[in-house]
């Protein structure tokens, strides 16, 4: 029932397992980031997988599961700290089904399957966000916060709001996909 | 400006219709669909208002550790270990140690010596800055900070003022509980279904508010004679202190005032959100806050609030997204949404977001209002999740409306702000089947047109003016039908156009093992197939109607 969502072919990369990354979005350190498959990354967003973890080998800064959404303008960027008197980047992990909205700004450390992030979300350095979590626009998750599953954040600092209903993950897994098929080429003329 | 589509639960009122929409407190009854549950033994819709909900665990919100319900009690439903909310922001407080010391030789000093870090430790708001230092508060050593703070918590006044309040009542409690039952069967008789976690939560919620307009000594004391002549027995309570005389702040003495009176700067007073769960004496003074532990979150059980069969039933794990039992209305009812097609805007669209190229495009919005005096089409998409073909039928709940909306209004002439047309006769949609599940959008619909010779269910409008295409079955894939309807709004209409529609679908319960999951074991005692047919309300929001702007000619209203 939505209407589709067009964008210019020309725009989008779209790889063998159904990414499409904008040529307007800026990755770093491509080899570091990993893609599930039917992932968007939208025009402007950054994406620092150059941010490695010091060290020999190959290391893996950002993975993203399937059917996520990059929105425009966010910046993901692996969290970083000093211990023991060593500054390190720490490795980001992104579940399945995450949408995340235009200009929000990730440093988390695991965000699970089927979570939603609003628009101009700021979400502090090792914030572990657990499955079918929200957070609402316009939120500011302060660094080393947790959030539970299935629980609504929003504020500044977020705070804990309510539950989300019991179906949550079919709801959020049917909006992906459906976003997704909706997300569609038109040919440049 | 969304179009939305909810479903109506009656929360066991005795009256099957809803209230008119365009009632502020028809709100309450109306829900999305995902919110609501289906009770397969009462055949009928629930709602998070009407379920009765059970605690099936606890945990901290910020460590996930699960709190054993044994424990909960003795650690005051807050988290026991290390997880502090910022009493100043409400942010989870971090444990950090403090700075190594200066041994002059930066090499050296670059060297932590221990991993956890130097004591003393002490907590930290990521967001606010504030620190626990600041309150005087640090610890030896970075584990197990609630039992360190335990002995501070314990000598409080207000928590010793409690535990003597308990010992007082509960001799009173104990006769009362095994006296009870006798004297008032009557009042606890609807409360059949009510179980001690939900009676708790239900004086939880009757309590008063702390520090609000309710303590009086002076009303007190008169109850306390009242009572002391009549039946109660009980000794009157002496408190450890008397609130008027105590020399802290708080307590609206003389030292509140000297500290009001010295005031540079707002934020030295704490503000009410800050202090709202502390006692109701507690200091005025921002730089008294002390850090919270963490309330515990539940996870929760939801039964039938008349066959009391359980809804909703989590996984142990706290964690764990998943259920023992869930019986969510979405898997029974056809799933409705609702658009208005925008005929020329899609080229528009396409253009436009071509243009400004995007991912998180737009488009979708739905029009801005409906003008008074016009015609607009309407589409409704049905999503049949059960595994068998189902009839549907569509009426708008127009008698009540007009009765109930009509009635109060002092001009009877006045006709109705809009009208509402839609198909008839029952069409059908498809059975859902797994395989729509699959990944690829396109070519799975080889069956579209098989039945588009039922389209006939055209539209016989009820003005029976306009015989077009925008009325009647418009679409049909997989387990989806879209149909179309139209409303037709008043010259002089105003409001919104917000109506109630009836749904009624039949489906065949033949063969037990399709109906498993379908939900009606129950009933299928009965041999071959049988129709059967279940009715819900559903309220219909297209959006406000923008009234006509010029002047009207007639000034009587």
């Amino acid at each position: 029932m939505d209407p589709p969502i067009y964008y210019s072919k020309s725009e989008f990369i779209e790889t063998d397992t159904g990414n499409k990354v904008s040529r307007r979005a800026t990755i770093a350190g491509p080899q570091n980031i990993i893609l599930g498959g039917k992932t968007v990354i939208s025009s402007g967003a950054i994406i620092r997988g150059d941010l490695r973890r010091t060290g020999p080998g190959h290391a893996v800064v950002i993975s993203l599961g399937r059917y996520c959404l990059v929105g425009e303008g966010c910046i993901m960027r692996p969290p970083y700290k000093t211990y023991r008197g060593n500054f390190n980047y720490y490795p980001m992990k992104i579940g399945d089904h995450v949408h995340i909205g235009a200009n929000s700004v990730v440093e988390a450390a695991t965000i699970g399957n089927h979570v939603e992030i609003g628009k101009n979300c700021v979400i502090g350095k090792f914030t572990i966000i657990k499955d079918c979590a929200k957070i609402a626009d316009n939120t500011i998750i302060p660094p080393n916060t947790v959030i539970p599953a299935l629980s609504l954040f929003s504020g500044s600092p977020g705070r804990y709001v309510g539950d989300l209903p019991e179906s949550t993950m079919e709801v959020v897994e049917m909006g992906t996909k459906g976003w997704y098929k909706r997300f569609v080429a038109v040919e440049d003329r | 400006m969304p179009l939305t589509l909810q479903y109506h639960c009656s929360c066991l009122s005795s009256k099957p219709t809803p209230p008119p929409p365009h009632l502020p407190s028809s709100a309450y009854n109306f829900h999305p669909l995902h919110t609501l549950f289906f009770c397969e033994e009462c055949d009928a819709v629930r709602c998070n208002h009407c379920v009765m909900v059970e605690v099936s665990g606890y945990y901290c919100p910020n460590c996930l550790f699960e709190v054993p319900s044994a424990s909960v009690r003795a650690e005051k439903n807050r988290c026991a270990r290390n997880c502090f909310l910022c009493p100043n922001c409400r942010n989870t407080l971090s444990v950090v140690p403090s700075d190594p010391p200066d041994t002059g030789d930066i090499r050296l000093s670059a060297i932590p010596v221990s991993a956890v870090g130097e004591p003393p430790f002490f907590l930290y708001c990521n967001h606010c800055r504030w620190d626990s230092a600041e309150v005087g508060i640090t610890f030896e050593k970075p584990t197990g900070l609630a039992a360190q703070l335990q002995k501070f918590e314990d000598s409080a006044p207000e928590s010793l003022e409690f535990e003597r309040l308990k010992e007082h009542f509960e001799p009173f409690l104990r006769a009362s509980s095994s006296s009870s039952p006798a004297h008032h069967p009557t009042a606890s008789s609807h409360h059949v279904h009510t179980n001690p976690i939900t009676a708790a939560a239900s004086s939880a919620i009757s309590r008063d508010v702390s520090g609000v307009a309710k303590y009086n000594p002076l009303a007190r004391s008169r109850v306390g004679k009242d009572k002391s002549a009549n039946k109660d027995e009980m000794p009157e309570y002496r408190s450890r202190v008397e609130i008027g005389s105590t020399s802290g702040l708080g307590g609206g003495g003389d030292v509140d005032v000297e500290f009001v009176k010295h005031l540079e700067d707002v934020s030295e007073v704490a503000n009410l959100e800050q202090r709202w769960v502390n006692s109701w004496a507690s200091s005025p003074r921002a730089s008294d806050l002390k850090p919270l532990r963490i309330p515990l979150l539940s996870k929760k059980t939801k039964r039938c609030p008349t066959c009391r069969h359980i809804l909703i039933k989590p996984e142990q794990k706290a964690q764990s997204v998943r259920y023992k039992i869930k019986l969510v209305a979405a898997n029974y009812l056809p799933a409705i949404a609702v658009a208005v097609p925008q005929p020329s805007s899609t080229e528009v669209a396409k253009r436009s977001t071509v243009r400004s190229s995007g991912g998180g495009a737009e488009a979708d919005k739905g029009p801005e209002g409906m003008l008074a005096g016009k015609t607009y089409p309407f589409h409704l998409s049905f999503t049949n999740p059960l595994y068998d073909p189902i009839q549907v039928r569509l009426s708008v709940q127009r008698a009540q409306y007009q009765a109930s909306g009509e009635a109060p209004a002092p001009e009877k002439a006045r006709r109705p702000p809009f009208a509402v047309s839609l198909p008839i006769s029952a069409f059908p949609i498809a059975a859902f089947a797994e395989a729509w599940e699959y990944e690829d959008d396109e070519d799975m619909f080889g069956v579209e047109d098989d039945e588009m010779g039922d389209a006939d269910v055209r539209s016989r409008d009820r003005e029976g003016r306009s015989k077009t295409k925008t009325v009647g079955v418009l679409e049909k894939r997989a387990n989806v039908t879209i149909v179309g309807g139209e409303v037709v709004i008043g010259k002089e209409a105003k409001g919104d156009v917000k109506f109630n529609m009836l749904v009624s679908y039949t489906y065949r319960s033949d063969d037990p093992g399709i109906d498993e999951t379908e939900g009606t074991p129950s009933r299928t005692a009965s041999k071959g197939p049988v129709m059967k047919t279940f009715s819900f309300y559903t309220v219909v929001d297209l959006g406000p109607i923008i009234p006509k702007e010029e002047p009207r000619p007639d000034p009587d209203l």
